[in-house]
């Protein structure tokens, strides 16, 4: 098609289009765009939920102030799903089906159990899952029309975390504990896939009920193995059991997890213990001085001056920046489908200096791991800015 | 048809048209009558039906249509997947229950309380009855639903809770056995206290309970999945035997804090097995009311179809009840429709011998003769016999109509008359004074035109005149010359002649005669000239005979020299075309030459008009023609002037008709001409084609014709 007969296709779409903007789209209402969230606001991974939720808000809010996205103001509507699979499906159908107040899109859903069972429900409603705190493959690839990805993945930051103990601090006897569902299974599956990309055996696995803290028995298991480093796949309160315990029984190896289990809550579980422990994260540091984290931080002094910046909060924050660059480019009265599609099917994106890119096919926006240790005062150290940096 | 037409016509109009009107009411009146008997019988035939039979089949047919609705609509209720639309399909039900029970009433009120009634009632009474039952079955699967999704829920929870308990208590159990830790904070247990037999059993406990509960929650839950109710047993057997283990673990475990908050959640447990409202019951009852509601429903088709054959054995004689009372109407109906067809065509035919054969043939025909004969009167005619056959009203006013025209016709007679000779008279009177004063006027007019004639030749005259009397000057000086010279020779006294001096005298002799003759010559032509000059200005001439050529010449070399006289800028070229064999014919010379004057005037005219409006190169023509054969002379004027339109040479012989400027001619030469002409029994005629040439004809007979009228009128 040549410019002139695309300009022409425009033009009718617009002329076609004026009519029908004025019938609004029933998920559309004049002055408010809703966005739903299911996640975890209670139980064991409550921070995580809570930590999205404010993230989200703070976004939210500060666009608001501004007037909002094409004159209409963003909400957001969490509900608690208790990291339980059931719950979670529960939720979306009735923040989807809600007769009064159907949600444009659900976003910054936590955990992989919970994602895959509640991005089908979307999926089939054609709404939009944005941004869900999870690495999982599960949720990337070809299979999802409905899902953006917003952070790495669990392959990545394993990988990562892999390379960083071979690489960088000579460990070859490397375990892992999990969690024992789709998630622990992804963390594992990807220390397994870096360790034979590397022609290297996994040294141990032991695993641990969801939704519990019964990691002690694993922990023994994983003393018996010998292993210099583990790996730590899980929520943050069974896997600051499982540090606290090892410690505690004087088993003391490098222990590394991955972003879904190291936020600020499993420094503060850890406390003093904490120290010494690596940390993936798939958003920059918090604190740092980049432009993203000053937005964000300043975003988050406005919606709540008691929370202090974090990992997740800050992951909320960019999931919620995220939906807003996808209803500004998809223009006033867009469908779900033309959200996605500026989001999914278009340019790269920069927020604040954290770049986005997606393709057909590719889904996740960001390939991003940062690793970060906790400090003996249970707060976080950069070690570097980005795997890219490392890798070399 | 002719004798019937007299008779009618014999009497009056009044008779004939009641006559005519009474048959075509009697003709309606016996139609109306044979009309109301046969809608008598088909109405009681009719009547047999709609009374018996047909309110019978209809009664029916809703009684089965209802049965076979409610048959159809029970398993709704049963199916119903939502309690609103079970209410919905119980109010759709139900009002179908209403109609139902209106129809059996109303097919027990129009056939009566028999056997066959009273059947098809019990039958609705059991079918209504199966209907609440059904309904009953419906709404109480709701309440079982609800309570089997609340023990769903609760079952969840209690296992969710379970497995976090004793899963961690079998993690913290075995942990402290092997390390003696019991929580962060504590310092571990030396070995003798944690690595005992009574710890070791305790694990096994604590795991013996969680393989229990996983067994027993996974036994009710299975319970939800199973349709067939036999197999509800075994899981209970198999319940039972968890409760079992579950209890002997807990009494085992009774004092240590675990058990604490595990019992609860065990009560809880083997409450939702064992209870009057627990899985299994809830479940038993599902399943029995499955198979009611089963049953229910075979047992609701099974009467709805009983009910449809009773009514069908109702129907099928109330039909036959029908079938005869239409067969019978069918026949009256039939009988009847022939007596009004043959009713219809008899009045058809008696309303169209009235229309056709009174009203048009006799009443209306007579009645436009008569008005036929009034037009023709009223326009004058009063010549024809007013005539109407017959004896009636019409005939009558004929009659006076005669009447009235034979009296009109007398007095326009005498009116005409005496007026016409009133007319006659005074018209008589008019006429000849006119014709007094025309005579006057038609007098002075000739008079003045052949004063007018002759004012124009004057001066072709003069020229005439002077022509000879040129000659007649010329041959005097040259006669004086010669006499002079004759004297020069004569000797001066008595000398003698020489023979040349005698021939030289001869010969101017032989001059001198020669010029005297001419000189008389010239002054005869001088004197003819004035002589005919003098003829023409006479009233009448004598008729005599002159030679036609020279008159026509010389009296058109007068007219020719007129016209030059008066302008001298005429050119002409005037052609002489004389015909040898012309020779004399016997009229009056100076009318005849009146008419030459004119035409060749007429034709100078007309070419010197057309001289001045065209350039260069036109050359005026005018040629003279004379011809004779047996009967006639013919004489004509061409000219290649201007000619004349045909509505002009309409008009030229009309008197006072003229093309020329005002007082330059009198409108009366062509009129005299063509009156001179016609006086000599000839013809003049015109012939022009406008803008290019106009041939006047004059015809003269050479044997003499008298036209007294036309001389008459030109003198």
């Amino acid at each position: 098609m040549n410019r002139r007969a695309y300009l022409l296709g425009l033009a009718t779409l617009a002329l076609l289009g004026a009519p029908y903007a004025r019938a609004q789209l029933p998920y559309v209402s004049e002055d408010r765009i809703l966005f739903g969230q299911s996640a975890a606001l209670s139980g064991p991974s409550a921070d995580l939920g809570n930590g999205m939720r404010i993230g989200i808000q703070a976004a939210f809010r500060e666009v608001n102030r501004r007037g909002g996205v094409h004159g209409r103001r963003l909400e957001l509507k969490s509900v608690d799903d208790a990291y339980e699979p059931e719950q979670a499906i529960v939720n979306t159908r009735a923040l989807i089906e809600d007769p009064e107040d159907p949600v444009f899109a659900l976003i910054g859903a936590v955990g992989t159990p919970t994602s895959r069972s509640a991005a089908p429900v979307a999926a089939e409603a054609g709404v939009p899952y944005v941004a869900p705190f999870t690495g999982a493959e599960l949720l990337r690839g070809t299979n999802w029309e409905n899902v953006v990805n917003l952070r790495s993945s669990y392959y990545q930051e394993t990988e990562r975390i892999v390379n960083y103990l071979i690489y960088t601090l000579g460990i070859t006897r490397i375990a892992v504990l999990h969690q024992e569902d789709s998630y622990g299974n992804a963390g594992l599956f990807g220390v397994r896939r870096a360790l034979t990309n590397l022609s290297m055996p996994l040294f141990g696995t032991s695993s641990y009920t969801r939704n519990t803290t019964a990691v002690k028995t694993s922990v023994l298991d994983l003393q018996e193995t010998g292993a210099d480093a583990v790996v730590l796949v899980g929520a943050y309160k069974p896997v600051a059991a499982t540090i606290l315990w090892a410690r505690r029984i004087g088993f003391n190896p490098v222990f590394m997890t991955i972003s879904f289990s190291g936020g600020y809550a499993l420094a503060r579980e850890l406390g003093r213990e904490g120290k010494g422990v690596y940390v993936t994260q798939v958003v920059p540091f918090p604190t740092s001085g980049a432009r993203i984290a000053t937005k964000y931080r300043r975003a988050l002094a406005a919606h709540s001056r008691s929370t202090k910046p974090g990992f997740v909060s800050f992951e909320g924050y960019l999931a919620g920046r995220l939906a807003i660059v996808g209803l500004e480019r998809a223009g006033r009265d867009a469908s779900r489908g033309a959200f996605l599609n500026s989001l999914l099917r278009s340019d790269p994106i920069d927020i604040d200096g954290f770049k986005l890119e997606f393709a057909p096919g590719d889904n996740q926006g960001s390939d991003a791991v940062f690793l970060t240790m906790i400090q003996a005062d249970g707060s976080y150290r950069p070690l570097s800015m980005s795997n890219e940096a490392e890798s070399e | 048809m002719n004798w019937f037409l007299d008779l009618i016509l014999r009497t009056h109009l009044r008779t004939q048209l009641y006559l005519g009107l009474g048959f075509a009411v009697a003709l309606t009146f016996i139609a109306s009558l044979v009309a109301l008997v046969s809608f008598q019988r088909v109405g009681e035939a009719q009547r047999v039906v709609n009374e018996g039979s047909v309110p019978n089949i209809a009664a029916a047919f809703l009684v089965a249509q209802d049965a076979q609705a409610l048959a159809g609509a029970a398993p709704r209720m049963t199916v119903a997947q939502t309690e609103e639309i079970l209410r919905d399909a119980v109010k759709e039900i139900s009002e179908r229950r209403v109609a139902f029970t209106v129809h059996v009433d109303a097919l027990a009120g129009t056939e009566g309380e028999n056997p066959a009634t009273e059947g098809v009632r019990t039958r609705g009474r059991e079918l209504l009855s199966n209907l609440d039952a059904i309904e009953d079955s419906a709404v109480e699967r709701f309440v079982l639903a609800g309570r089997s999704q609340e023990l769903r829920d609760t079952l969840r929870t209690v296992e969710a809770d379970l497995t976090a308990l004793l899963v961690t208590a079998i993690d913290d159990q075995l942990f402290y056995a092997l390390t003696g830790h019991r929580d962060l904070q504590s310092p571990p247990a030396p070995r003798e206290v944690h690595f005992t037999t009574a710890e070791v059993k305790k694990y096994r406990r604590i795991a013996e309970l969680y393989d229990a509960a996983a067994i027993g929650t996974q036994v009710l839950a299975n319970a939800f999945s199973f349709a067939d109710r036999a197999q509800l047993e075994p899981l209970r057997e198999r319940f039972e035997a968890s409760t079992g283990q579950i209890e002997r673990n807990l009494r085992a475990l009774r004092n240590d804090p675990i058990v604490k908050p595990l019992v609860p959640m065990f009560d809880q447990l083997i409450n939702l097995s064992v209870s009057a409202v627990g899985i299994f019951a809830i479940r038993e009852s599902e399943l029995d009311l499955e198979t009611r509601q089963r049953s229910l429903l075979v047992n609701n088709r099974r009467i709805a179809t009983d009910l449809i054959a009773d009514v069908e054995s109702l129907v099928s004689t109330a039909r036959e009840g029908a079938l005869k009372a239409t067969t019978e109407s069918l026949g009256t109906i039939t009988t009847s429709s022939r007596v009004l067809i043959v009713l219809n065509i008899v009045s058809i035919a008696g309303a169209f011998l009235i229309a056709w054969g009174f009203v048009g043939k006799v009443l209306l025909r007579r009645l436009e003769k008569l008005s036929g004969w009034m037009h023709r009167m009223s326009k004058g005619d009063l010549e024809s016999k007013v005539e109407i056959r017959g004896a009636d009203e019409v005939a009558e006013m004929a009659a006076a109509l005669e009447v009235f025209r034979r009296h009109a016709l007398e007095v326009q007679r005498l009116n005409l008359v005496e007026k016409l000779a009133d007319e006659l008279k005074g018209k008589n009177d008019e006429l000849e004074s006119v014709l007094d004063d025309l005579r006057t006027a038609q007098g002075q007019i000739v008079m003045r035109e052949k004063l007018a004639a002759l004012g124009e030749l004057t001066a072709g005259v003069a020229h005439e005149i002077k022509n000879p009397l040129n000659f007649v000057k010329n041959f005097s000086e040259v006669s004086e010359e010669l006499i002079e010279e004759l004297d020069e020779i004569l000797p001066e006294e008595g000398g003698d002649f020489g023979d040349d001096q005698l021939d030289e005298v001869r010969d101017i002799c032989q001059d001198l005669t020669e010029n005297l003759k001419l000189i008389r010559q010239h002054g005869d032509r001088a004197n003819r000239i004035v002589h005919d000059m003098l003829k023409m200005g006479r009233d009448a001439g004598d008729r005599y005979e002159v030679e036609v050529n020279l008159l026509v010449k010389e009296h058109a070399n007068l007219a020719y020299h007129s016209a030059r006289a008066a302008d001298s800028n005429f050119q002409l070229d005037l052609i002489e075309d004389f015909g040898e064999d012309v020779g004399n014919l016997e009229c009056i010379p100076q009318d005849l030459a009146r008419v030459i004057l004119n035409l060749v005037s007429n034709a100078c005219y007309a070419t010197d008009v057309k001289r001045k409006e065209s350039s260069d190169g036109f050359a005026p023509t005018v040629r003279l023609e004379t011809r004779r054969d047996e009967e006639r002379i013919m004489i004509r004027v061409h000219d290649n002037g201007n000619g004349m339109p045909p509505e002009v040479q309409e008009k030229i012989f009309n008197p006072f008709f003229t093309t020329k400027p005002t007082n330059q001619g009198t409108g009366l030469g062509l009129s005299l001409s063509n009156d001179i002409v016609r006086e000599h029994g000839g013809q003049l005629r015109v012939e022009s084609k406008e803008g290019e040439y106009t041939i006047m004809s004059i015809d003269l007979p050479l044997q003499r014709v008298e036209v007294p009228v036309a001389a008459e009128m030109a003198s």
